[in-house]
């Protein structure tokens, strides 16, 4: 009898348990409120508080929804949203580089935002920012585009290289004291470590027109030795660079302890972050000579996804996000120029950061779209790195990182 | 039908038995929901070809492990895991064993000693790893600084700069992380050993070592088996320190099969293959729970 007493007792607690907690749901559904969810990417520079503040303001604003705004780390955000989608539990949005967009694409996991943004949200956007229109339709909404340059602390360094040879004999000048001439990443992160800039300014593409890795083209190798020569032989580059991803090397500039880095949009949010006693200029990242320059724009964009939960919810989100009340101050955190067409003639966008984003954008290349590209990236950083270590030559590296990316896309 | 057989049945089914059985009944389900059936698709998805949200396309067969076995690539990482999981397990033990002994003494301040030996087991091992991440940067850390101030090294190495300091870093933070746990463990063991076993050692005229040897060791030798079985387990498994240190670089040299499972799928989205070195890490995990179990069993039984 006590046995079976024991049984019913333990049926009724896990039942009122299970009544209370499918009640606790009824309740959230009672109130009315559905919720939405944005994944916002966490860039350097970006006050979590005041990302706090626009989501509270849109709850007032619309009382209707309860808003969830999660900040995702860049490393993080491509490895959490395929996840989530491998659940089939994404978000109702998120920030994603445009450069994932064909994959979102191929996994046919993205919808068109424009059956939910309202049209004066888009009127609002520079057409020129619209990287992510593919077969002239829109798949994802502009957020940040940002050309990259270089920023030279004019307390180490005062000549302004017009081609890398130049920036070389500077950067060797610059080394003394305890101070670097250069500030290079050569650890894994979310991007290609500086490999891209050295390349794209000797002319190289990472493709061919049939989808062939071309990145051990001459220019690939110039690229690469150059880069073993500012290491190995100048020495002019911070210690332990192989180990350091961008945010642990940059930092090392704006303790003021490094001449030169090539840099993007956080490049003065930083700067200011340090109250330093030495002054910042930014320049051009330039060509090797005979070259044309070619520095590398970064264009991130806003997925709406098609298994989000709440689609309408989250486009009321970004008309109110699109608000220059709300995009120009995180634009300006953020340190990109607007992409929206009202908030790049505010007075805060007017500085010689944006003036030296501007004049880049002229002549600047995008990473490639193709699928595949985060392994591939991931290849071409480990070619770098045995490059470095000096497992490898330069060339030997890259015909390496050449056979395994096209080996890796055909799989 | 023999009246044994009838009592045997009348056990495993009647009385006690029904409520043991309703009573566990919810475990195993969890079990079958959370464990095996994950394990069994795991095992499926790398069998089959998949599209890059792991959804099954067609049927493969055994492709991708034979693909898996003949490539260096699997082979070098497998060995790396080995001997991650061996250097860190038996490093562990040893030192867990002595520090211990330590606390197993009693002496003035020796529970404030034992409260400082589980600081690191008791933090969040992200967080740890991100703190021995600074710790060992290069230019801001801690380790390099002091090296350098107090005159130990002037050029103190690039810990995770290259390949052999690298692995050796990420060894020590698992190390760090891991002490605590196997000392606490053989710590309470070491207490369970009567006393009346070490008085009728000291009357034989027992030196220390022989007493360690003779009654401490074979006191703790169950415990000791199913901590290095938990200890080999959760190190071979340690993603966390190899990816917040080094994220298997520079240039690989730190990948183990756990990140590189990672890579595969959450950053490649490469679903089979990720399968496969799931199934290859799971096989190799079960063949060591195996033997730990039956050297276990056989203790027992002696």
């Amino acid at each position: 009898m006590k046995k079976v007493l024991l049984v019913l007792t333990l049926i009724l607690i896990l039942g009122v348990v299970s009544t209370n907690l499918f009640a606790k749901g009824q309740d959230e559904g009672e109130a009315g409120k559905s919720t939405v969810t944005f994944w916002l990417c966490d860039y350097e520079g970006i006050d979590h508080d005041f990302v706090k503040e626009i989501a509270a303001a849109f709850e007032a604003e619309y009382p209707e929804y309860e808003m969830d705004l999660v900040i995702v780390d860049w490393d993080s955000m491509h490895d959490k949203l395929t996840t989530s989608l491998a659940a089939g539990t994404p978000p109702d949005a998120s920030v994603i580089g445009t450069r994932w967009l064909l994959e979102l694409m191929d996994l046919d996991s993205v919808v068109q935002p424009g059956d939910y943004l309202s049209q004066s949200t888009f009127d609002n956007i520079a057409p020129g920012a619209m990287e992510a229109k593919i077969d002239g339709k829109l798949w994802g909404i502009p957020f940040a585009a940002g050309s990259r340059f270089m920023a030279m602390n004019t307390s180490l360094a005062t000549k302004v290289p017009s081609t890398m040879e130049e920036l070389r004999e500077y950067a060797i000048e610059a080394t003394k004291d305890g101070n670097y001439g250069l500030i290079m990443p050569g650890g894994k992160h979310t991007e290609l470590s500086d490999f891209v800039y050295y390349f794209y300014a000797a002319g190289g593409d990472f493709f061919d027109a049939n989808g062939k890795s071309t990145v051990n083209s001459a220019a690939g190798v110039k690229a690469l030795e150059f880069m073993l020569k500012l290491a190995n032989d100048d020495k002019v580059l911070q210690e332990g660079y192989v180990s350091h991803s961008r945010k642990q090397a940059q930092p090392i500039f704006f303790a003021g302890k490094a001449a030169y880095v090539m840099i993007g949009a956080w490049a003065d949010t930083e700067y200011n972050k340090m109250n330093a006693d030495w002054d910042i200029q930014y320049l051009q990242i330039p060509p090797f000579a005979g070259n044309k320059p070619a520095p590398l724009i970064v264009t991130d964009s806003i997925a709406l996804y098609k298994d989000g939960e709440n689609l309408e919810g989250v486009g009321k989100f970004l008309d109110f996000l699109y608000k220059d009340e709300w995009k120009a101050p995180l634009d300006k955190q953020m340190g990109f120029p607007p992409v929206t067409i009202s908030a790049a003639k505010r007075p805060e966008f007017q500085t010689p950061m944006y003036a030296a984003m501007g004049e880049a954008n002229l002549n600047a290349k995008g990473w490639p779209l193709v699928t595949g590209w985060a392994e591939a990236s991931s290849i071409i950083i480990d070619a770098n790195q045995k490059a470095f270590l000096g497992q490898m030559s330069a060339k030997e590296a890259l015909d390496w990182a050449a056979v395994e990316v096209d080996k890796a896309r055909a799989e | 039908m023999s009246d044994a057989v009838t009592v045997l049945r009348r056990k495993r089914f009647g009385g006690e038995a029904t409520l043991a059985y309703i009573l566990l009944a919810p475990a195993v389900l969890l079990m079958i929901i959370f464990m095996v059936y994950p394990i069994f698709y795991v095992f499926v998805v790398s069998l089959f070809n998949t599209d890059k949200l792991a959804r099954i396309k067609d049927f493969d067969g055994f492709g991708i492990y034979l693909k898996l076995l003949s490539s260096k690539d699997t082979w070098v990482i497998i060995g790396r895991s080995v001997l991650w999981t061996v250097s860190a397990v038996t490093i562990k033990t040893f030192f867990g064993l002595i520090i211990a002994l330590v606390l197993n003494v009693k002496y003035t301040g020796n529970k404030i000693a034992r409260l400082l030996f589980i600081i690191p087991w008791a933090s969040a091992i992200p967080i740890s790893d991100m703190i021995w991440r600074w710790v060992l940067h290069s230019e801001f850390g801690l380790l390099n600084h002091t090296l350098k101030i107090t005159g130990i090294m002037a050029n103190p190495p690039v810990w995770l700069g290259n390949t052999i300091t690298a692995f050796l870093s990420c060894l020590w933070v698992d190390i760090w992380l891991g002490i605590p746990f196997m000392a606490l463990v053989f710590l309470a063991a070491m207490q369970a050993v009567p006393q009346t076993l070490y008085e009728a050692a000291e009357i034989d005229g027992a030196t220390r070592i022989q007493k360690f040897k003779f009654v401490t060791l074979p006191g703790i030798a169950a415990i000791l088996l199913i901590a290095t079985l938990l200890s080999s387990l959760w190190t071979f498994n340690d993603f966390n320190t190899v990816y917040i240190l080094t994220k298997g670089g520079p240039a690989g040299s730190t990948n183990i099969l756990i990140t590189y499972v990672y890579q595969n799928s959450f950053e490649w989205l490469k679903w089979q293959k990720a399968s496969a070195l799931a199934v290859f890490t799971f096989l190799i995990l079960s063949v060591v729970s195996i033997v730990y179990s039956r050297i276990y069993f056989k203790r027992e039984e002696m």
